[in-house]
């Protein structure tokens, strides 16, 4: 899975879009493959969440390599009042995770700014006919009436796919919930918010544990947010969070109940070169996300990805440039507020390659083997289904070549801040505002 | 002078942001308040540091016999001048010297004050005065006023999509505030610790001085009661 010219020229999109108007919670909030990558979640502002199944490969169409098709679509949060703070609590998905799957059915975590929510995903293809108290539509009958007993029998039906809400996680935060984590351990999960992280069991959904708390005393002395959080993927007893001043901690829940003493402190020295009148926001930290090995940790700021050997804490080992063109322009991107903004990264299942967004619709990829990047469009305008995906190039200077674009034409409402990639295969998944892009590597 | 209008105008934005950001749903963020009371704060220093480099221009020769007075003469664009010799001694960090820096600026109204030559209470007082004195005018113009409320709303209701057209070539819509920040900033991490005295009453009379700023109490405030 390496990304060398023939791969990236490869790849071929298939595009779906919801099919309505454009309305602001349409807005695709966060995307996620489960992990087998048969099924693909996304969540929207307006607290939806649908589901894509991959359709089973046919032999007898080799050409329709499976293709992503809607298999459920369930409201997950709706809009709720506060009443004690006179506040609105938006229904805004903002992170979903999958469970591994453990049975027939598929088991998902849904969270807007306070509520967690785990949502049974399962098949209905049969159904019970001939009761005996009960008529076909449904009404009772008479039991007078009834002189034999017969054996309700399942009938085959078409195919219907209903979520329900298992648990419901709630009142466990004061603060906004920016990340959930499944632990390795399939039993308990942890919720992340901008000053305290919880544990919690799935079954239990009435208590939960703080095992951050970064609260200081006195409000008016805070300096810094939790932004991000996630376990890591073998061992339950380790986490990480990332903070707002480019910090990231890894802490050992074996080591006490709370964690607020960090097992490790993984922090770059500022360069002060290129410190700037708004450097301590762009340090944030927007994402934090392991490899699939644990050995490494990525982080996105506003302006790169860094790669981080967990065994080396002061600087990372790798820093990607996504869009440094930007840097001059930090006052204006302020001014209309996308200095803001809070990008995603995924890496590939191999870990050979992390892939980020940008403006523009556009989206980077990094090969961390050949050191090769690409820029790449998710735009209707410029690809057909199954056409090639042209890379791209933003011309930052002097002479404009004639497919680059200049950094005044780059569109900032149009922004990719969530991505996703296939847990084993070369497909991804591209939100770009309230559209949905998956691409796949061409089948020759 | 032009920095501190832009600062001003930075500050004024960011105020709001922050009352525009109450009005949205869900109510006030945390991450994003906390991030623009830090742009607050910096546009703020930085207001207050080309603030007294005016001042200082205007008032050239400082008529005073003290010794130590070419050398604080000498602070141009909030460096910190190399000759001052640090009072006790302390190396100092970054942070704190760009306070000593404003400090080092502001001297030139020693005119008006007695203890003059005896530097370092003279320099709490006068940090003190620059940062809380109404009759300043300082205050007047870091408080939002209502006409620039209104430029940023009407300043807002452009286009989304794109940046504001470059007055400079590929600088975007600050070119001058982009190059002095850049320069004032590098200026004072490049002097580092040989340059500035921090004398300790400036660290202490630092809360002191943030506690008499009514635009850090209300972005405080507003975070606390969040």
């Amino acid at each position: 899975q390496t990304l060398d010219k023939k791969a990236v020229t490869s790849l071929i999109l298939k595009e779906i879009h919801f099919p309505k108007p454009k309305a602001p919670t349409d807005i695709i909030s966060t995307v996620e493959f489960n992990h087998t990558g048969e099924l693909l979640a996304t969540g929207d502002k307006g607290g939806r969440v649908v589901i894509f199944q991959r359709e089973q490969e046919s032999k007898n169409q080799v050409h329709r390599r499976g293709e992503y098709n809607v298999y459920s679509t369930f409201q997950s949060h709706e809009p709720e009042f506060d009443y004690l703070k006179s506040l609105e609590i938006e229904e805004k998905i903002n992170k979903i995770r999958w469970l591994p799957q453990q049975n027939a059915a598929y088991f998902l975590l849904s969270t807007n700014d306070k509520t967690v929510k785990l949502w049974k995903v399962s098949e209905r293809d049969k159904r019970p006919e001939g009761y005996n108290l009960k008529d076909e539509e449904g009404r009772l009958r008479d039991p007078a009436t009834i002189t034999t007993l017969r054996v309700p029998v399942l009938r085959p039906m078409d195919l219907m796919v209903e979520a329900t809400p298992r648990r419901v996680f709630a009142n466990a935060h004061t603060y906004h919930i920016n990340s959930i984590s499944v632990n390795s351990d399939y039993e308990t999960y942890m919720s992340a918010d901008d000053l305290r992280i919880n544990l919690w069991n799935f079954e239990i959904t009435n208590q939960s544990f703080n095992i951050v708390d970064i609260k200081p005393a006195n409000m008016e002395e805070l300096t810094e947010v939790i932004t991000a959080a996630e376990f890591h993927p073998h061992h339950c007893n380790t986490f990480v969070y990332s903070s707002s001043k480019g910090t990231i901690r890894l802490c050992d829940m074996r080591a006490s109940a709370l964690c607020d003493r960090h097992t490790k402190f993984f922090e770059e020295p500022e360069d002060p070169s290129n410190r700037s009148f708004f450097s301590e926001i762009i340090s944030s930290i927007s994402d934090v996300k392991f490899s699939h090995s644990g050995r490494y940790i990525m982080t996105r700021d506003y302006l790169t990805v860094k790669v981080w050997d967990l065994n080396m804490e002061n600087r990372p080992i790798e820093t990607y440039q996504v869009h440094d063109y930007l840097r001059s322009k930090l006052c204006s991107l302020y001014e209309n507020d996308c200095i803001f903004d809070k990008f995603e990264c995924v890496w590939n299942g191999s870990d050979s390659v992390i892939m980020t967004g940008s403006y523009n619709n556009f989206f980077r990829m990094f090969d961390r083997n050949t050191k090769r990047d690409v820029t790449l469009e998710a735009s209707r305008e410029n690809s057909k289904p199954r056409a090639i995906l042209k890379p791209r190039k933003v011309c930052v200077g002097g002479k404009r070549r004639k497919d680059e674009i200049s950094v005044d034409s780059l569109d900032f409402s149009k922004k990719i801040l969530h991505t996703a990639w296939h847990p084993s295969e070369n497909i991804i998944a591209v939100a770009a505002t309230n559209n949905l892009y998956i691409f796949q590597d061409k089948v020759n | 002078m032009e920095v501190q209008k832009e600062a001003q105008r930075i500050m004024t934005l960011s105020v709001w942001k922050m009352y525009h950001s109450r009005m949205q749903r869900g109510g006030l963020r945390l991450h994003r308040s906390l991030q623009l009371s830090l742009v607050m704060r910096s546009a703020r220093e930085l207001y207050l540091a080309a603030k007294v480099e005016a001042l200082e221009l205007e008032a050239p020769s400082p008529p005073a016999p003290c010794p130590q007075d070419p050398r604080l003469h000498q602070a141009r664009e909030a460096e910190v001048p190399a000759a001052c010799p640090p009072p006790d001694g302390e190396p100092p960090e970054p942070m704190d010297a760009q306070e000593a820096a404003e400090e080092a600026a502001a001297p030139p109204r020693a005119a008006e004050l007695p203890a003059r030559c005896s530097l370092r209470p003279a320099r709490v007082g006068r940090k003190r005065r620059s940062s809380s004195n109404p009759s300043d005018g300082v205050d007047a113009g870091l408080a939002p006023s209502k006409k620039a409320r209104l430029e940023e709303q009407e300043a807002s209701a452009e286009p989304p999509g794109r940046l504001p057209p470059a007055s400079a070539p590929a600088e975007g819509a600050f070119p001058n505030l982009a190059r002095v920040l850049q320069r004032s900033f590098s200026g004072l991490l490049s002097r580092g610790p040989a340059a500035a005295p921090t004398a300790p009453p400036a660290r202490d009379a630092t809360p002191a001085c943030r506690a008499a700023d009514p635009v850090l109490r209300v972005l405080v405030r507003t975070v606390v009661a969040f």
